[in-house]
């Protein structure tokens, strides 16, 4: 009986330590992000590449195939005649197709965006000039992108003739690549610019940070970070049908993830139409369904998603790694099931207690 | 010598006179049979009154609850009798359904039957006739809380008793959260139903992206996106 007492009077303490150490563990394994979810830090002396490649994007007319190639081992690329035209903008069609050109038009609003972009890219990784190589034939200048851990999340080729940007690679955290984009059958000067052909720029009502935060006020779900790499570089909106739509763009400098969001609902029997050359939805569209499915369409690298959660239709589209998109994705409001646990579930997060 | 009998238990309760209370005690002195009675007897009224009085139970709250608003398949009011002629008056004591103290062979009976022989003297045990209730109903009621205070007593020997009202009060709670938030995930009354417009969704990525998605399967069906035939939806496929 005494040696009972004895031995539960030293396991006590012994005991209580232990468990005073796991939770320590836990509470610090869950602070703690992994390794390499930080920012790299480091000289970043390829940046200077990548903004001088930036410029010459914008002041350079030119005109040359791309040639986008999905992650590895999934089909063949995709062939897209481009041809820029300084202070027009940037003409777009699959090769074959030219007369159906697309024209993303030049615009103040992209200029400062593509700035944005390379001070993300900066600030997430360690952007370094790896030096020469070279790439179908032209000299050009390699900058990496490096995570914190070492290795690489993507990679620009810059001609060193031209000064502009040639090929770029994103890589997912295996180090298997993601998307990949070369510029093929390069040629300075005006190319057969697509005249009359459709264009777009983006949305025209710019979100400040004030009005992002009204709307946050409202219920609307606008986070400035989607993940410890994903920032928000960029929010507008418009209107459809009288309803307010909003565009966010999140980045980590190598690929996008555009996030629209709209007050309302899916509704349950629309049949797919198209109205004005505008897709209709069902259950959001052919394809795609409320229930957070992730689609996978024909579409090189674009990864497509669409659900409604708590009042909102939120829809992906991203043209980057599936590590990236998928961040995204759960970062936002989960979809919504249709169950009776689901709407408990729902009821219970809006009542505070979830 | 004369033994105290039925006077023994008057004296304990103190519902002798002066005279016969005095004689009782002169008797006590010289005699030890009474004297060891008297003081189980009164140890045992001293239990007795030592046990508290019982709470109203879950089978109280049914049957208050059945009288109130279960008419029967009869069509009975609650203030018609229940079948068999049986008033609320004349019903078992509310509370006494529950196996506390089992009736048979002990329980609260026993300890009515205790008092009875403790009154009746030493030389008359086990008489039937002591626990037929033949007194006025004044009696049976002075005697109805020493049966419920024996049950009760004993419902202590039961550890999953007293836990059942709180089960009940906790089931109620939870049923009452769960309904409350199922009412509140409902579907929000102002959520218009929409139809995203994928076609500008796509549009507008493209220019943010300078991207545009392009159908690789066959180069005849591909084309940007914003054009009379948007590319892309028509060839998707749920891959999870």
């Amino acid at each position: 009986m005494s040696a009972g007492g004895h031995s539960s009077a030293t396991s006590g303490p012994a005991t209580l330590v232990a468990v005073l150490a796991l939770c320590v563990a836990l509470l610090t394994g869950a602070a703690c992000p992994d390794a390499d979810q930080v920012p790299a830090e480091g000289s970043d002396d390829g940046m200077p590449v990548l903004r001088r490649a930036a410029v010459a994007g914008k002041e350079t007319a030119y005109s040359a195939v791309r040639e986008v190639t999905g992650p590895e081992g999934d089909g063949s690329p995709s062939h897209v005649r481009v041809v820029h035209r300084p202070g027009d903008g940037l003409a777009l069609a699959p090769v074959g197709e030219e007369e159906s050109a697309f024209v993303v038009r030049a615009s103040s609003a992209l200029e400062s965006l593509d700035e944005r972009l390379l001070h993300m890219l900066e600030d997430t990784y360690e952007v370094t000039d790896a030096g020469t190589a070279v790439l179908d034939g032209r000299r050009a200048r390699v900058v990496e992108a490096g995570r914190a851990d070492g290795t690489v999340a993507g990679r620009f080729w810059v001609d060193t003739g031209t000064g502009l940007l040639v090929g770029s690679t994103v890589y997912e955290a295996t180090g298997e690549s993601a998307l990949s984009v070369r510029l093929t059958g390069l040629e300075q000067g005006e190319g057969d610019w697509p005249e009359g052909a459709v264009g777009g720029a983006p949305w025209g009502d710019a979100l400040t940070g004030e009005e992002r935060t009204a709307l946050r006020d409202e219920g609307w779900t606008l986070p400035e970070h989607l993940d410890w790499n994903l920032r928000l570089v960029d929010a507008r909106s418009t209107e459809h049908s009288g309803h307010r739509v909003v565009h966010a763009v999140y980045s980590d400098g190598l690929s996008q993830v555009s996030v629209f969001a709209q007050r309302g609902k899916l509704g349950a029997e629309h049949s797919p139409s198209l109205r004005d050359g505008y897709a209709g939805t069902d259950m959001g569209g052919r394809g795609v369904t409320t229930q957070h499915d992730t689609i996978f369409g024909g579409d090189v690298g674009q990864y497509q998603s669409m659900w409604q959660a708590d009042g909102f239709v939120y829809t992906v589209l991203a043209d980057a790694p599936v590590g990236i998109a998928s961040s995204a994705v759960t970062a936002l409001p989960g979809p919504e099931g249709s169950g009776f646990w689901a709407r408990v579930h729902r009821g219970m997060s809006r009542l505070g207690f979830l | 010598m004369d033994h105290l009998g039925e006077r023994l238990s008057a004296l304990v309760d103190g519902e002798l006179g002066a005279v016969e209370h005095e004689s009782a005690l002169i008797h006590l002195a010289k005699c030890e049979s009474c004297r060891f009675e008297a003081d189980m007897t009164r140890r045992l009224k001293r239990r007795l009154n030592g046990l508290r009085e019982p709470e109203p139970d879950l089978d109280f709250m049914g049957r208050l609850t059945s009288l109130s608003r279960d008419p029967g398949p009869g069509g009975r009011g609650p203030s018609e009798p229940p079948p068999g002629g049986a008033g609320f008056g004349v019903r078992p004591p509310l509370g006494s359904s529950r196996p506390l103290g089992g009736f048979p062979g002990g329980g609260a009976l026993t300890a009515e039957s205790a008092v009875a022989a403790a009154r009746s003297g030493p030389g008359v045990t086990g008489a039937p006739a002591a626990t037929t209730p033949t007194g006025p109903v004044r009696s049976q009621r002075s005697e109805r809380p020493a049966r419920r205070r024996g049950g009760d007593r004993l419902s202590h020997l039961i550890p999953a008793f007293p836990g059942g009202r709180y089960a009940v009060a906790g089931f109620a709670v939870a049923t009452a959260l769960l309904g409350t938030a199922f009412v509140a995930g409902g579907d929000a009354q102002d959520a218009p139903v929409v139809e995203p417009r994928l076609s500008d969704y796509a549009v507008e990525h493209a220019v943010t992206s300078r991207q545009i998605p392009v159908v690789q399967t066959q180069p005849s069906e591909a084309r940007p996106v914003g054009t009379e035939n948007p590319i892309g939806y028509g060839s998707t496929e749920t891959t999870r």
